[in-house]
């Protein structure tokens, strides 16, 4: 492109091809989604073959998800360095999903300080009944959750136009309904569907745009 | 009576600087230097007249070690996109009719 004179048409139509070039030039890694999606899934599986097959790790397996905050920083770091271009959208997106990181974090503050506190009341119902409580605040963890993972993740896909995520969040709020109704077990079963099918997968289609995109412009370059 | 177009616009690369940024809340010369399909030096002359009108604020930083040129439009800059988009509007209306 040269520094020439042009027509009124010519203008016209160059600006609406530079407004749609800037609009597709930043292509998410999608790494994050990937990670997160497999890390959540893994979580929730490894737990329920816990239950379902009566055996413990010596560790809780949802430490996972703290330790994973480190490669997360990475991504973060790595993505920022070569993004040569800063989006209005990316900005809103960024403080979604901080908004998002803080609400798990203080969703876990609370059901931890909700269980220490309904536990003793648990203990003694059953001591002066002879029976466990049918009420099990852990039966009603995992909804409060994927409440969550639908939010950051619904808003995600609609924001950018892309379906995978805007399904994956709605299929959060599906599990969200159901997982009300059904037991610890398939709670966890009802995670894991959502983290691979809100997170994971549309994360791979993500990471193979941002692949297709990268080559494309390295031919061009040719 | 037509408005004049503004002739810092009117330019194709000038133009198409500006029409990008428009859309980003900033962007790295490479980027514009990428998606203009211009020379360095062309671009860098084009950038420096559009920092001169005001239309755009130009940061020079350093991002591991290399030097890195941000570019972002300013208010005046929108404004007189807004205006030069709206007077091509009227001539193109007007060579319609």
């Amino acid at each position: 492109m040269e520094e020439k004179k042009i027509t009124e048409q010519e203008s016209l139509d160059l600006i609406t091809t530079m407004i749609k070039k800037a609009k597709n030039a930043y292509h998410d890694t999608g790494m994050s989604a990937i990670m997160w999606g497999a890390v959540v899934a893994l979580c929730s599986l490894v737990k329920y073959s816990e239950i379902q097959f009566r055996y413990r790790l010596p560790f809780d397996i949802y430490l996972l998800t703290i330790v994973a905050i480190i490669p997360q920083v990475f991504i973060s770091i790595r993505e920022n360095k070569e993004r040569t271009v800063k989006s209005y959208d990316d900005n809103y997106m960024d403080y979604i999903w901080l908004g998002f990181g803080i609400c798990i974090a203080l969703m876990i503050m609370i059901v931890t300080v909700m269980s220490n506190h309904w536990q003793p009341v648990a203990d003694e119902y059953s001591k002066l009944s002879g029976k466990t409580s049918s009420f099990q605040l852990y039966e009603f963890v995992s909804p409060l959750f994927l409440l969550l993972y639908g939010l950051p993740t619904f808003i995600t896909g609609a924001a950018c136009k892309f379906k995978p995520m805007l399904w994956g969040g709605i299929l959060c709020w599906v599990c969200c309904v159901i997982s009300v109704f059904t037991g610890a077990k398939i709670d966890l079963i009802l995670v894991a569907v959502s983290a691979v099918f809100a997170w994971l997968i549309p994360g791979i289609i993500l990471e193979k745009d941002y692949r297709a995109a990268k080559k494309g412009l390295e031919q061009a370059h040719v | 009576m037509f408005k004049d177009l503004d002739p810092i616009l009117h330019s194709q690369l000038r133009l198409a600087v500006i029409s990008l940024l428009i859309s980003v809340k900033e962007a790295e010369f490479t980027f514009l230097r990428e998606k203009t399909n211009s020379t360095a030096g062309n671009l860098s002359v084009q950038i420096q007249k559009l920092k001169d009108a005001g239309y755009i604020d130009v940061t020079k930083q350093f991002k591991d070690n290399y030097p890195q040129t941000v570019c972002k439009i300013t208010k005046q800059g929108i404004k007189a996109f807004e205006e030069y988009v709206s007077s091509l509007q009227s001539y193109l209306g007007n060579g319609r009719k």
